[in-house]
């Protein structure tokens, strides 16, 4: 995925730094404060405490993740950040302004957890239209639409209706349609549900990238390895309360294990190095490293797209395609191969 | 069709109702939006303190309407109003409503073998149909698209992408009726196209030889039409001045007349049918006389029609508060034949400009007869032109009434007369018109003891036609504000209500809003304690013992009490409701105009257009306190 080059992580919007207190880097974008929400029923009676007191801080140019099993609160957090749902109790300001207030979103992208887009409509019109809630003029609109649709690679597919479209082409269109007034602030509800691996990548790349060009965003997920891969600092809810905060390389890091990694080990220096640690009262365990599932897939992938009709020993891809949605791995990955 | 008098009101009359501000549309109006105002704050208030307590509730109240005032109606964009109108446009397109007008011209199409061709006038029967027809078609259509379409967005979450967007609560109420109401107009044009062409194209056919043509002493030539489409017509040619009898006109039979043409050689050629038109009326003020010559307020009343009549009609507020004075429909007036009685009405603005070719006068009466009589010849009666205040008036003009018709007299303008009980030659313009445009024409019934029934509307003047697709147009615009109300309504209840039960909730308030004249009615008979049946309880005691409607309800005095009174509570109840929603069969009734062949009065549709405007509003305003307040992803 390329990603917008006219933005530099340099070049700061001038209201983000308004929204913070001065220093950039400090910069509060999301606060909630006590934030607790309660569903309740239509007599009024209490269902579910689906958030409780939580306060986090999300500062400027950093990803923060919300992780937490089904039904954590983290879709919940995300909706009342948006206005969707109103708080029982406590608040969130974004940007400085209340959670209601309509125009707080003039700065924010926001994908769905599913893309809920009409699907009546073509990826072409679909941007025109959420391009228009922004006021945009048309000669932009028309602009920031083209630009939109190269990045998410729907160049062969802008005229047909969303209803053909398979699952992972649609959160393609989900994310154009969240980046359509290149917003300083983006929200993004479970991103890599449905991508396959390669469309996974490259949202986690576009992540990244967004991050590069000093935008905010707040990604929840369950999908760990996503979050391990792209968040700065993670909260950790459960059961609507906030578990864990902070860093991601601080938390996962293991104070009492020692990792050296090198190459082409031979094996008597290995024995002497096994021999040095026990010396010490220690026990270690030395082994090759294994490659993730993912390195190998964008390996076999990238490969078949340099020499297609080439067939690599097999073994590896069985089970990897039967991990898939067959189906739509195969059409994503037609998409994405252009 | 009966005008009421409310029919006549221009829309300043209308609105304000100089004499009795009470019955005023004005009145009518802000006291419904001060109504709505008071329990929409009271209702907002007890659901903010129920989720957020009392003091906090009330602060919370106070946000939304300053949100209202200070951001979101000053914020709104009428970019962004137009991007969501067209979505809700292209939606509804592309979930191919356009099959709704397949449907109607399928419907076209199958109506030539049910519409019967020989009743007495087709034109009638074709107009009421299709105007009929696309009226119920477009509300069902609007009932359908504007309660479903913002739940469905809710269901499916697609809100959620909008509403994360700069949109203001405003721009989604606003965008989806403009863009339903596009959807609408998209609709009736062809459909509108398409009665006209059927209208027209139906009603055409060619009488295509004569018969019997016979020449009277005085040169005119007299005969018959063949028998085409189940009628056939006479025809006169009298000759003009110059003594050629080269064109004349055949009598009006089922609601038309043709053009006979003589050529040279003496050969008869009947024209197509006279295109449809639509009469525009000058109505005259009514007066009526006892059989001594006394003035008097109604003519005799022939039986029980005036309380079978009944109803208050909608008198706005004064009814609802019980202040608008019994029963005011009016019903034919009866003049008794070979006495003094009499009904005069007084014309206005009658000049040479507007009636250069004689007074076209249309007489639509109903006859009474007291005892049999001849049976064979109808009764008769007469009109004269009167001087408003000399003693001038021209000889009486004898007629044959003719009941559940339109009678077409032409006046001349050059009749003899009486000037101070001395016979001359009048000039009508001259003599008989008063300096301010008046005249007087006096209608009497010349059968001795036999009953001749006039109303405002039924005698008129008729200063010219307008064409026949104007009148449809207008009966189409009527159609259009109707479809307006409803998508309102079903919008207004879909920001809070599920799809189904949205357009439920919109069809109850179309159907009382369709009942309303029989609500008022009932009521009337009720306060005035006449017997017809009573409100709905009494209705099923009736209904369950069999009991006759006009009968005193026989049960126990102490039933009976708690019946009537229950009773009352809900008769009043929904006569309030109905009050407060808009006078649809009014607007309905607009095509009754056009069937008829009337035009529609200008000063109506204004009327309907300024309702239909302070409806809309309202409900745009109710709309955006509910979609603002609700939390969308509940």
């Amino acid at each position: 995925m390329d990603t917008d080059s006219t933005v530099t992580a340099e070049a700061e919007p001038a209201d983000a730094a308004q929204a913070g207190n001065g220093d950039s880097d400090s910069g509060v974008v999301i606060e909630t404060r006590n934030l607790s929400k309660i569903y309740r029923d239509f007599w009024g009676r209490k269902k579910v405490n689906a958030l409780k007191s939580l306060d986090i801080e999300v500062r400027k140019g950093e990803v923060f993740g919300l992780l937490g099993p089904n039904g954590s609160g983290k879709s919940t957090t995300i909706k009342l950040i948006l206005g969707l749902l109103f708080p029982s109790s406590g608040r969130v300001l974004v940007f400085d302004k209340d959670a209601s207030e309509t125009s707080k979103n003039e700065r924010i992208g926001y994908l769905p957890e599913e893309s809920y887009l009409y699907k009546f409509l073509t990826a072409e019109e679909t941007l025109d239209f959420y391009g228009r809630l922004f006021d945009m003029s048309g000669a932009a609109r028309k602009k920031r639409v083209n630009e939109l649709i190269e990045l998410v690679g729907l160049q062969g597919a802008k005229h047909r209706q969303l209803r053909e479209y398979s699952k992972g082409m649609t959160r393609r269109v989900g994310l154009a349609q969240a980046l359509i007034n290149d917003p300083d602030l983006v929200l993004l509800d479970e991103p890599t549900t449905g991508l396959d691996p390669i469309g996974s990548r490259e949202m986690k790349d576009l992540i990244l990238s967004l991050k590069k060009q000093g935008k905010t965003v707040l990604l929840c997920s369950h999908q760990l390895a996503d979050v391990q891969d792209v968040c700065d600092r993670v909260a950790i809810l459960d059961q609507g309360e906030l578990k864990e905060l902070g860093r991601v390389t601080d938390l996962l890091k293991v104070q009492d294990v020692t990792e050296i990694h090198t190459k082409r080990l031979r094996p008597e220096v290995e024995a002497e190095i096994r021999a040095i640690i026990e010396r010490e009262g220690g026990d270690c365990t030395i082994d090759n490293p294994t490659a993730t599932m993912e390195d190998l897939f964008l390996n076999i992938v990238r490969e078949s797209e340099a020499r297609p009709g080439a067939r690599r020993v097999t073994g590896a891809s069985t089970p990897q395609k039967a991990a898939d949605d067959d189906q739509q791995a195969e059409d994503n990955q037609g998409e994405a191969g252009q | 069709m009966i005008l009421q008098p409310e029919d006549f009101w221009s829309f300043y009359e209308w609105l304000m109702r100089p004499e009795s501000f009470l019955e005023s549309a004005f009145l009518q109006g802000i006291v419904l939006f001060v109504l709505a105002i008071v329990i929409g704050l009271m209702v907002g208030y007890i659901i903010s303190a129920n989720r957020y307590g009392p003091s906090e509730g009330f602060y919370a109240v106070a946000r939304a309407v300053r949100d209202l005032i200070r951001f979101d109606l000053p914020g709104t964009s009428a970019h962004r109003v137009f991007a969501l109108a067209r979505l809700a446009f292209k939606e509804a397109i592309r979930r191919r409503v356009l099959f709704v007008v397949g449907l109607f011209v399928a419907l076209l199409l199958l109506a030539g073998w049910y519409l019967n061709p020989e009743s007495s006038d087709p034109a009638r029967l074709y107009i009421s149909f299709v105007l009929t027809a696309t009226n119920y078609l477009i509300l069902a259509l609007a009932l359908f698209i504007s309660a479903f379409s913002l739940p469905n967005d809710i269901k499916s979450k697609t809100i959620y992408t909008i509403v994360t967007k700069p949109v203001r609560a405003t721009e989604i109420v606003l965008g989806r009726m403009f863009g339903f109401m596009a959807v609408g107009t998209v609709m009736l044009v062809p459909m509108g196209l398409a009665s006209y062409l059927f209208v027209s194209r139906g009603l055409r056919h060619q009488n295509l030889e004569v018969v019997d043509v016979v020449e009277e002493a005085d040169g005119s030539l007299v005969g018959e039409t063949d028998y085409v489409q189940d009628h056939k017509h006479s025809f006169t040619i009298y000759p003009d001045e110059s003594g050629s009898t080269a064109q004349g006109l055949t009598d009006v039979v089922r609601g038309h007349r043709h053009i006979v043409t003589r050529d040279a050689s003496g050969k008869f050629e009947i024209g197509l049918p006279q295109p449809l038109r639509a009469r525009i009326p000058s109505y005259g003020d009514i007066q009526f006389f006892d059989r001594g010559g006394n003035s008097k307020d109604a003519g005799v009343d022939i039986g029980a029609e005036r309380f079978d009549a009944g109803g208050y009609g909608s008198a706005g507020i004064s009814r609802v508060i019980g202040l608008s004075g019994g029963s005011r429909k009016v019903q034919h007036g009866y003049v008794e034949g070979g006495t003094l009685g009499k009904a005069e009405f007084t014309f206005q603005n009658v000049t040479p400009e507007r009636y250069p070719d004689g007074l076209n006068l249309d007489l639509s009466l109903r006859a009474y007869r007291s005892y049999k009589g001849d049976i064979e010849s109808g009764i008769r009666g007469s009109v004269t032109m009167k001087h408003p205040t000399k003693d001038i008036e021209s000889n009486p003009i004898s007629f044959v009434i003719n009941e559940y018709e339109v009678d077409e007299l032409l006046l001349p303008l050059t009749p003899e007369g009486t000037d101070n009980n001395e016979t001359r030659k009048l000039n009508v313009f001259e003599d008989l018109v008063d300096e301010n445009g008046q005249l007087v024409l006096v209608i009497k019934c010349l059968d001795r003891s036999q009953y001749l029934g006039v109303t405002q509307s039924g005698v008129y003047l008729r200063a010219g036609d307008n064409p026949f697709w104007w009148n449809l147009t207008k009966a189409y615009i009527s159609i259009w504000l109707q479809m307006a109300m409803v998508i309102a309504f079903g919008v207004m209840f879909s920001t809070f209500l599920s799809g189904p039960v949205a357009m439920v909730a919109t069809f109850a308030c179309v159907l009382l809003g369709f009942s309303a004249e029989q609500v008022y009615d009932t009521r009337h008979f009720i306060d005035s304690g006449i017997e017809r049946g009573g409100g709905p309880i009494e209705s099923m005691v009736r209904l369950l013992r069999q009991d006759a409607m006009t009968t005193q309800l026989d049960v126990d005095t102490t039933a009976a009490k708690v019946i009537k009174t229950t009773d009352a509570g809900i008769v009043y109840s929904l006569d309030a409701i109905a009050t407060a929603l808009p006078n649809l069969p009014k607007m309905v009734g607009t095509a009754e105009y056009a069937a008829s062949g009337f035009d529609i009065l200008g000063a109506l549709l204004l009327r309907h257009a300024a309702a239909t405007l302070g409806y809309c509003l309202l409900a745009f305003i109710i709309s955006y306190f509910f979609l603002k307040s609700r939390e969308i992803a509940a």
